[in-house]
């Protein structure tokens, strides 16, 4: 990942919102004193302070930026974001990642630390930030939140758990999502992923579900389709779509 | 007549009410009774923690879950971040709670810090109240102070005296719990004066009428401070009802039951009434799920009425 060529593409982002002036003076101003002495405090304290100085807007996002970015990362998408999730996400990719030590132990008290928008940011940077695997744990402990927006920033256009996450959490992911009540066909490799446990697992699901006199939802049906045998089909297809 | 009738289209904030230790019956309650904003301060859980792991995830928790859980019931929760007097006495652990306080007072939502001042007023209360007093001198936050149960008086005019001598202006000092016995040295004195409508304890609301109607509405407010004790979460929007029924103006309750609160902590630049009138967002699936609060399916509401549970 081209790092360098990422954060300017974000910067750019930031700056064409309406009345970015102050908040890209500010952002200009830390990174500056940031990289001529980089210490932990001033990183913590300017990625709390962010909404301060860039506000928390909706993102308008050009066509061209949007290819852009997902040129840079595949999968990686910032349509719907507020500015300040974004300045946070661009703020990460400030930090020097040449010793994973250092580098570890500040993202990880960011995350110990971190009120909700924080979290959502956290999330939301994880398909971007170095050591890709060492993160897996973390997108677990997102999955497993209880709050809202922090389930969506890991679950929705995220690039990074269908990458990394192994069976067994991919599964937990799949289920959690259709538990909340998430929008599922925003996850991306929904239907890549699928997988005979994962198939198993939604079909004792929608039979629960018929039992206790609830709906099924029509996105489960295509992920227990392509491992249906031919003596189940029928009895399945009428499961999921009755 | 119930109360909800005489305060019906009344919009309150409750400055001071510990939420962690409530349920989610109470949230629908006070959104029913017109509380649209609240403050917990950070205090003593009822246990004592015995490492600053409990404190961070306690400190964590006021700005994350809480919050959330709060605006699923339409209701804005904002936080002030402190050391409580109680676990102050326990020192190595003050010292290390002293050294993670700056990573949350900077956090949005994060309106003061609070509640700090005297429990037993032993020297170790008033060594971290003073640390603490210094902190929110540097990060230009209000203060909440807690003021003692024993020897009140005293120690009411002792958390005044001390946050003056560290600079701090009166204003930017919210004095809470008060009594009739407080609370003219604390208006006199220029600081904001809150008022804990708390059964058995602390003030009765007919009481509270008594003080509106004496000192007038200026710089007062008025707080449930609800937690794990006997208490009302419920109890500023039924002082303003009582506060309506003996004849106090609208203007008065207005300033005492929301604006009061709302300017004092507003000077922190994390709550303004702005803030409070954008639209809570009603996304469903932000309102209604993605949480064991309201789990995937569930209606909203449940009519608890009905012997029937779907």
């Amino acid at each position: 990942m081209n790092i360098p060529a990422l954060s300017d593409t974000l910067f750019d982002l930031i700056r064409q919102q309406p009345n970015a002036g102050p908040g890209t003076a500010y952002l200009s101003r830390e990174v500056e004193a940031y990289r001529s002495e980089p210490n932990t405090a001033l990183f913590y304290r300017v990625f709390t302070a962010i909404p301060r100085f860039v506000g928390k807007q909706t993102l308008t996002v050009d066509k061209e930026s949007a290819q852009r970015l997902n040129a840079l990362r595949s999968g990686f998408s910032v349509e719907g974001w507020s500015v300040d999730r974004l300045a946070r996400v661009w703020w990460l990719l400030q930090l020097p990642a040449d010793d994973p030590t250092a580098y570890f132990s500040t993202v990880e008290n960011l995350f110990r630390a971190a009120e909700m928008n924080e979290l959502v940011a956290l999330y939301s940077a994880l398909p971007v930030l170095a050591y890709p695997e060492h993160w897996r744990f973390l997108a677990t402990e997102a999955v497993r939140s209880n709050i809202g927006p922090v389930q969506e920033a890991i679950m929705l256009h995220n690039p990074y758990p269908a990458e990394q996450l192994d069976e067994p959490a991919w599964n937990q992911f799949i289920m959690k999502a259709f538990f909340t009540d998430k929008p599922v066909e925003h996850i991306l490799g929904f239907h890549e992923r699928a997988n005979e446990h994962l198939a198993r697992i939604v079909t004792d699901y929608a039979r629960e579900r018929r039992a206790a006199g609830r709906t099924v939802h029509p996105q489960l049906w295509p992920l227990v389709k392509p491992f249906a045998s031919e003596a189940d089909r029928t009895e399945l297809e009428h499961l999921f779509n009755a | 007549m119930s109360f909800l009738e005489t305060i019906r289209g009344m919009k309150f904030f409750d400055m001071h009410v510990h939420m962690t230790s409530r349920t989610t019956d109470d949230y629908q309650a006070m959104a029913d009774a017109g509380i649209v904003a609240l403050i917990e301060p950070a205090f003593w859980l009822g246990q004592p923690r015995t490492g600053v792991d409990s404190f961070r995830d306690y400190f964590a928790s006021l700005v994350g879950w809480e919050r959330f859980r709060a605006l699923q019931f339409g209701i804005r929760h904002y936080c002030t971040i402190g050391l409580n007097s109680k676990e102050a006495n326990n020192e190595a652990l003050a010292e290390q709670v002293m050294e993670i306080l700056p990573l949350f007072l900077y956090k949005e939502g994060v309106v003061g810090v609070g509640e700090i001042g005297f429990d037993d007023q032993t020297p170790a209360e008033e060594k971290y109240y003073r640390a603490q007093l210094d902190l929110a001198r540097e990060a230009n936050l209000p203060v909440q102070i807690h003021t003692p149960h024993r020897d009140k008086k005293q120690g009411t005019s002792r958390s005044m005296d001390i946050a003056l001598e560290h600079g701090l202006a009166p204003g930017m000092v919210i004095v809470d719990h008060n009594n009739e016995e407080t609370v003219k040295e604390v208006l006199d004195r220029g600081f904001w004066a809150g008022f804990t409508i708390y059964p058995f304890t602390k003030m009765g609301n007919e009481r509270m009428v008594e003080v509106v109607r004496q000192y007038g509405p200026e710089r007062i407010m008025v707080n449930s401070a609800a937690d794990w004790g006997i208490s009302d979460p419920l109890a500023v929007p039924k002082t303003a009802a009582l506060m309506k029924e003996r004849g106090i103006s609208e203007e008065a309750i207005r300033l005492v039951t929301f604006q009061n609160a709302l300017t004092a902590f507003g000077q922190s630049g994390q709550v303004s009434a702005e803030d409070l009138e954008q639209p809570i967002d009603i996304d469903q699936s932000q309102r209604y799920n993605g949480s064991s609060v309201l789990r995937g399916g569930q209606a909203p509401r449940v009519d608890k009425a009905s012997t029937i549970i779907k």
